[in-house]
């Protein structure tokens, strides 16, 4: 199947926002997607971008039942290693279930890759859930290296109450 | 210590910065991994389009005999996106000297950077600790950090540049 990799414009939020509640509907958490799609507009392409993000899009002949071309994205943003310097981090990358199996995540990793070379990145790093076998399997054929395995890495987060509590308690400016 | 104040850094500071990246490198038995350079930083911090951003803890200089350092601790964030709930701040590194641990320093630094977080939209703080540093971890989960590996399953991948120019110059669709 052709299919074409580009760069989102801001008319493709409201694709990527009905996307991402679809991946979040596969990880399970669809009541934790807060944004909609005029945040994704707002944070993502004005003058100081928080996100990049690349769209696949399928020819007319083979849109979905509800007539969408736009059938797969991947979000990224650009990280700092103090060790290392620039790298890219792939927060996201969903391809429609009946689009999956044809390249088209392949292809738009390659085409993330792409942009991170460009950028003189010195490496790509993503985060999967250790129950999800099938985007772990893709990932580590592509010589993706499991860090928490390896050296132990650990996320940890300050959400909420836990980061409004630590904020009052700051010098003041 | 009775004194010591932060504050946003400046390029005068990269050399202060890249000693203590290297210390902090030491404390976790990686020093030899920085490549890192000053021109670096001063490139991807104080240039057009910055990488990161950086807070500086320092002593007053007249405190400090035989010449010694007047920045002692820094830390190095960034913005990041979580398609679910917008901007995050990313806690890159953070790094008090040892001689000055224990005075509240760290906590300080902590609480700027949760009220830079709230008063920038962000709705989290995100960060990595290495499961063997215990230390690190007691002083974040005391001050109500969560553990995303431990909890939901997350697990960090990285993907070197040799295997991105790999899946970049793949075959074109």
């Amino acid at each position: 199947m052709h299919f074409k990799v580009r760069a989102a414009a801001k008319e493709d939020c409201k694709d990527i926002s009905r996307m991402i509640m679809e991946l979040a509907v596969y990880e399970n958490m669809p009541d934790q997607v807060k944004t909609s799609h005029e945040d994704l507009e707002r944070d993502g392409f004005s003058p100081n971008p928080f996100y990049e993000c690349l769209i696949a899009e399928v020819p007319d002949e083979h849109k979905t039942k509800d007539g969408y071309t736009v059938v797969g994205y991947a979000l990224y943003f650009y990280t700092y290693s103090t060790w290392k310097g620039r790298s890219v981090y792939m927060e996201d990358l969903y391809v429609m279930p009946d689009f999956r199996g044809k390249g088209i995540g392949t292809g738009l990793m390659a085409k993330v890759a792409q942009v991170g070379v460009e950028k003189q990145c010195v490496r790509l790093q993503l985060s999967v859930l250790d129950w999800n076998k099938p985007s772990l399997d893709f990932y580590i054929a592509k010589g993706a290296e499991d860090l928490t395995a390896k050296e132990g890495w650990h996320f940890l987060r300050f959400h909420g109450q836990t980061l409004d509590t630590l904020a009052k308690e700051a010098p003041k400016d | 210590m009775d004194r010591f104040k932060l504050r946003k850094a400046e390029p005068k500071d990269v050399p202060d910065i890249l000693r203590l990246i290297k210390e902090l490198a030491k404390y976790e038995d990686m020093e030899d991994q920085v490549i890192l350079t000053e021109k670096d930083l001063l490139e991807d911090g104080f240039g057009d389009h910055p990488f990161y951003h950086c807070i500086v803890a320092e002593v007053p200089s007249e405190k400090q005999s035989n010449n010694g350092p007047v920045v002692i601790g820094f830390a190095m964030y960034y913005f990041t996106y979580d398609p679910w709930i917008g901007k995050l701040l990313y806690l890159e590194d953070f790094f008090v000297m040892e001689e000055y641990r224990g005075f509240g320093i760290g906590s300080e630094i902590l609480k700027l950077l949760s009220h830079t977080a709230v008063k920038t939209r962000c709705s989290s703080m995100h960060f990595i600790v290495a499961e063997g540093n215990q230390a690190s971890i007691e002083f974040y989960k005391r001050r109500g950090a969560a553990d995303l590996s431990l909890e939901e399953g997350w697990r960090l991948f990285k993907i070197d540049r040799s295997s991105l120019l790999k899946m970049s110059s793949g075959p074109e669709e």
